[in-house]
This record gives structure tokens, C-alpha cells and sequence, in this order.
């Protein structure tokens, strides 16, 4: 919060005397400030900082203004997997975190692979990686599938235009995300407004490789650092139009059923989950809906990669 | 000296008067599935449960009653007229979603007027295409009556709470309009950061520290003095983890038991279910400022509706004022339906 002394060259209304009333009251910084009637002059300075305070955090939207923001901003990316793409009515939207769970080898990595894959013909993506499973030859191979047979040069032009626009970076610890995702978001503000080739998609594969080593049931800083960490990835998805994607693992429940790992307090913070499994021994995945905001869950569909 | 003494005891109004003036300005409010406690300004309305339990919907559509109109171009929509306020917490809300059960609301309402004449298929097809530019209009009115501010942790919630006045003062003053429903989405939203995180010591001296009972307490405090100024009913989420003893096979025991044994000596079996059947997290402060609360909760029964869809069957519960009653409702595109 500005000390009131530094605010008066910019408002000068805010001179000796409207300091000094403030400095009787207890009030040093921009965000103490009290109403009261004595004088017109402090009536103004005090509606003067007021002012600033509103100014300094986010403006009220109504709904046409959040409507509009929506339509022009917040787009849907489709996923390149036909399935998926059906289930979630076109893919995942930008501003929405939405979260893969699965048990091991369900196809999560794949469908992010497939998605970054997808989005890089035109946008940038950033990959955090967590356990080594980012493979450049399957995106070449998803990229290899859908263009059109030309020549071999123009081919590869394609396949290294596209390589660039992905930036995969090795996590291995929740730190090192909240450095990197810092890091993000100091290059987007600068970012955003100019125009070219704008980062639109985040994955996070997996976030739970980060946060379970720190999430013991007594300490309440590894839940603390978790609902960080969802907010931080929130806040880059409204504010920067980003699409987020985070894979979640399982863990045993009652009844020997498997849910997702990380625990109630997680569950309020991804948009959309989806659950993924795979058909053992072929290449059938299902996906089934446990939360979304606009449709019911439980709706599944089968998918191939 | 004494004409002013006499004109002090001068009577202003009857109370019947009094009331009736009450009554018009300040209406009693029944949002389903809320329907059996009479809500009025003033009201702090806590709604709580596990996570997809309907809870922001049931918010969503308090919103879209209260920015309806009652009633527009000859059709009773049956809202308030009055701006809403929206405080995402949670920082999930969804506007497209908004905007389509708003939509929905509208297109039933229109409907409903409109099936009473008792035209046939064909002309109800014309007509909906003449009231479509009524209807974007209204659509219109309606979203600019819907405030939305997002906040990413508790000191912009805090800041927020202590700028509110000013801007509703604005708010006033700029559009003429009067906000009559704050909704804060998930009030424990940032109960597991503000704990990890106590008493970090800034810059100066005579800062406070803040950690989780300031905070809670500056922003009560700051909600209380506001309503004096700007009367209006609070509405808030709170998500909570239900204990694994009362798993849904107890609830729909007791459930069971409340309505089979209707008598008036069963008081004696429903003050064992006194104990709140959830861990309360919030401050001493927030939980002192709620003057009604809900448990809602989904079941895992599905009701289907004939068509493709299923839809989820949730319960609820009046924790304050405690009644005896578990009701049955379900959430569809165009607003809550009781069951029972």
C-alpha cells in the first residue's frame, strides 16, 4: 500500500493538511483511509485515496462486460482426439483449469501430447514436466499424421515451426513450478496486447508428483502450498487466456474403487475432471465426466489415440 | 420548547401501516429449494456442503431471481429488478453457463405467458421469433444488473470488503441501481493458505499482522458495517468434508425415520442429529455473523426424466433455524425443482 506522502505528487489534493488529519487518525498508507465530515478539503482528500485504493485492484464487470470478455477471449481449444473433443463439446476452454485423473498407463500423457500437438500449429504451449515423459518423436508422429503428403522439406519446415512454438521445461519439485509459473507470468504481462504468436496452453504433467511429497495429513503448509498453487494456475488462466491442463493420479478408496489423489481440499480448485481408462491390451480408452461446469457427470465416451 | 416536545410524541404511523410499508419495500424472499424459511435483508445465508453439491447453482439462480424483472412488456417474470453482487472466491464461476440459465428462465417464463393464451405449434414458432429482439433486451438489462469481481487470496478480499461502500456509493449514484443480493462464493476459500501463512511482519511497525482470525474478522466487521448502509441479503458458500460416519446410507436412515415416526414425541430421537455432521473450519467471528444455514448435499440416486437426461437428486437440510425436515430437490436448466 502507497505511504500518502508519495501519493501527493501525483494527486496533490493530498497535501500537508490532509496528511496530517490522516497522521491524528492512526492512518499511514492508502489503505486505512476512514470517512468523516469535518472539511470539504479533507472530504475530498479522503475520497481522493479511496479512488486510488479502487483503482489499484480489479475493476467490477457486469455480465455483458464478463459475456463479452468470454466470447472474444475465452475460445475452446479442440483436443485433436475425436472422443474427447464430443464428450466436452468442442475441448478445453480457455480460462478453465481441467484435470486428466487417471490410474497409471491410461493414456493421460498421450492425450496431453496429442493436445499440445494440436494447439502448437498456432499457438505457444509450455510443458512442465515432471517425470521425464515429454517425447518430441510422438508429437512428430501426431504432427506426421495429419498434414498433407508433400515434400519432404516442406514437411519438415512444418514439423519445426511447429516443435518451436512447445516449451518444455523439467520440474521436479512444487518450488521449482511456482519459480517457473512466476517467471510466466512476468513474460505474459509483457506479452499480452502485442501481437504474433501468444502463448495459449499449459500443461502441468503431473501435478501431483509435486504436491504429494509435501502434503502429510498433520501440516497445514503442503495444503497451503496447494491452494497456492491452484490460484496461481487460475489466476494465469483468466487473466492470460490460458487454457490449462493438469494430470492427477489415483489413489485406493473405500470400497477398493480408486479416486483422485490429493484430497478434498483439490477438488474445488480444477473447472473440469476427467477420469480416463484404458481397455487392457488395446488401444480403447474411455473418458467419463466427474465434474464439469455445464454438463452432468457421469457422461463417458470411448476414445482411440 | 414545548410544541417541539408534543410534535416528538406525535405518532408516525400505525404498525399496520409500518408493516405494510415494510413488507413492500423490503419483500420476503422464497428461492427454492430455500422455500421453508422466509429470507429478508439482513439475512447472512451459509450453504454448506461437499464439493458438487449444487451450491453455487442454487447461488447462480438466487442471482438470476433477484435480476429479473417482475414484471416487462406485459410478462411476469417474477424477480426483484434489483442488482445481485457476485464475489468469486472460488474463481470458478462460468458466464457462458450464467448466461444460459439465464436465457432459460427467460424463454420459460415467456412460454408460460404465452401457453396460457393457448396458441398452436405454429404460431408459438412465429411468436418466438417476434419476442426474440424483447428478449435480447431484456437479456441485456438483466446481465447489466449482475456485479462480478474476482479475488485471488484474502488480503484483495480484504481490500475488496473495506472498498465496497465506496462502490456500491458509486454504483448508486452512476446507474441508480440498488444492489439487493451479495452472493460470496466459497467464504472458506482461502482458509488453508491464510492458515499455512500466519503473521508474516511488513514493513511497518504499526501494521498488524494478518492471519486467519484477523482477516475473518476484519472482513465480518467490514460486511456488518456495510449492510447498515446497504441493506442486503448475504448468501455464502462454504465447502466442508462430511464426516465418514454419516455416509449417505445414515442420512437417508434418518431421513426414513423423521418421516415414518410423525409424531409429536419424536422430539427425543431428532436431538441426537443436533451434532453438525461436518468438521466447521470457519472463525468464531464468520460463525457468529450467519444467521441461517443449509446442508445440501448430492445422493447417489438419479432421477430420469424420461428423456436421455439424468438428473442428480440432492438433499437439504436447515441447520439454523434446525427443522426436523430433509428436503428432496433437483437442479435442471431452468432453475431448482423440490421433490418432497
Amino acid at each position: 500500500m502507497a505511504r500518502l506522502a508519495n501519493l501527493e505528487t501525483e494527486y496533490p489534493v493530498l497535501d500537508s493538511t490532509v496528511r496530517n488529519f490522516c497522521a491524528s487518525h492512526g492512518i499511514f498508507s492508502a489503505a486505512f483511509a476512514e470517512q468523516n465530515n469535518s472539511s470539504e478539503r479533507l472530504k475530498e482528500g479522503i475520497a481522493q485515496v479511496l479512488s486510488v485504493i479502487d483503482d489499484m485492484h480489479q475493476p467490477w464487470l457486469n455480465g455483458m462486460e464478463l459475456l463479452e470478455d468470454a466470447k472474444r477471449n475465452k475460445h475452446v481449444f479442440p483436443t485433436g482426439i475425436q472422443g474427447i473433443d464430443l464428450l466436452l463439446g468442442g475441448g478445453i476452454r480457455v480460462g478453465q483449469l481441467t484435470e486428466l485423473v487417471g490410474p497409471s498407463s491410461s493414456g493421460k500423457t498421450q492425450v496431453c501430447l496429442r493436445t499440445a500437438s494440436n494447439v502448437a500449429r498456432n499457438h505457444m504451449v509450455l510443458y512442465l514436466d515432471t517425470g521425464n515423459s515429454f517425447s518430441p518423436q510422438r508429437i512428430a508422429y501426431f504432427l506426421g499424421k495429419t498434414i498433407n503428403p508433400s515434400s519432404a522439406q516442406a514437411k519438415n519446415q512444418f514439423l519445426q515451426k511447429v516443435m518451436s512454438n512447445i516449451s518444455c521445461h523439467s520440474v521436479f519439485d512444487i518450488f521449482a513450478m511456482f519459480d517457473v509459473l512466476h517467471q510466466l507470468e512476468s513474460y505474459l504481462r509483457c506479452q499480452d496486447g502485442r501481437g504474433g504468436c501468444q502463448m495459449r496452453l499449459l500443461i502441468v504433467d503431473s501435478i501431483s508428483s509435486l504436491i504429494s511429497p509435501v502434503l502429510g495429513s498433520s501440516s497445514t503448509q503442503g495444503r497451503a502450498l496447494m491452494t497456492s498453487a491452484g490460484y496461481l494456475l487460475k489466476k494465469l488462466a483468466h487473466q492470460h487466456n490460458l487454457a490449462v491442463l493438469i494430470i492427477n493420479h489415483t489413489v485406493g478408496g473405500e470400497g477398493g474403487y480408486s479416486k483422485p489423489a490429493l484430497g478434498d481440499s483439490w477438488k474445488c480448485i480444477p473447472h473440469s475432471r476427467l477420469f480416463l481408462s484404458c481397455d487392457r491390451g488395446s488401444n480403447n480408452y474411455n473418458v467419463s465426466i466427474l465434474r464439469h461446469p455445464s454438463m452432468a457427470s457421469g457422461k463417458a465416451a470411448r476414445f482411440v489415440i | 420548547m414545548g410544541s417541539h416536545a408534543k410534535a416528538w410524541l406525535v405518532e408516525d404511523e400505525s404498525a399496520r401501516e409500518m408493516l405494510d410499508r415494510v413488507l413492500t419495500e423490503r419483500p420476503f424472499l422464497l428461492l427454492p429449494p430455500l422455500h421453508r424459511v422466509p429470507l429478508r435483508v439482513g439475512n447472512v445465508v451459509e450453504l454448506v456442503g461437499p464439493s458438487s453439491s449444487s451450491k453455487t447453482h442454487i447461488l447462480i439462480q438466487a442471482a438470476i431471481t433477484c435480476i429479473l424483472p417482475k414484471l416487462w412488456k406485459g410478462v411476469s417474470y417474477g424477480g426483484l429488478g434489483h442488482s445481485a453482487m457476485f464475489i468469486d472466491l472460488d474463481c470458478r464461476f462460468d458466464v457462458l453457463r450464467f448466461s444460459e440459465l439465464l436465457n432459460h428462465r427467460i424463454m420459460e417464463a415467456a412460454n408460460g405467458s404465452s401457453s396460457k393464451v393457448g396458441c398452436h405449434q405454429k404460431d408459438s414458432e412465429a411468436q418466438f421469433e417476434r419476442m426474440k429482439p424483447y428478449h435480447e433486451e431484456l437479456f441485456a438489462l438483466c446481465m447489466k444488473r449482475f456485479l462480478y469481481i474476482r479475488c485471488y487470496d484474502s488480503s484483495e478480499f480484504l481490500r475488496l470488503s473495506r472498498t465496497l461502500h465506496y462502490r456500491l456509493q458509486k454504483e448508486r449514484e452512476v446507474h441508480g441501481v440498488n444492489v439487493h443480493l451479495l452472493l460470496i462464493d466459497s467464504i472458506g476459500a482461502f482458509h488453508w493458505v491464510d492458515r499455512g501463512s500466519s503473521s508474516f511482519p511488513l514493513e511497518c511497525d504499526n501494521r498488524k499482522s494478518w492471519h486467519l482470525q484477523n482477516v475473518s474478522e476484519a472482513v465480518v466487521q467490514e460486511i456488518r458495517r456495510l449492510l447498515l448502509v446497504h441493506p442486503m441479503l448475504v448468501m455464502a458458500t462454504k465447502a466442508v468434508v462430511l464426516g465418514n460416519k454419516y455416509s449417505t446410507n445414515e442420512l437417508t436412515w434418518n431421513y426414513r425415520k423423521c418421516s415414518a415416526v410423525d409424531n409429536p414425541y419424536s422430539r427425543n430421537i431428532t436431538s441426537s442429529d443436533q451434532q453438525l455432521p461436518y468438521r466447521e473450519y470457519m472463525p468464531a467471528a464468520w460463525q457468529s455473523f450467519v444467521t441461517h444455514r443449509i446442508l445440501v448435499r448430492a445422493t447417489d440416486d438419479d432421477l430420469v426424466n424420461g428423456e436421455h437426461q439424468n438428473n442428480s437428486i440432492y438433499l437439504l437440510k436447515w441447520l439454523l433455524p434446525p427443522l426436523n425436515s430433509l428436503d428432496k430437490f433437483t437442479v435442471r436448466d431452468t432453475g431448482v425443482f423440490i421433490l418432497s
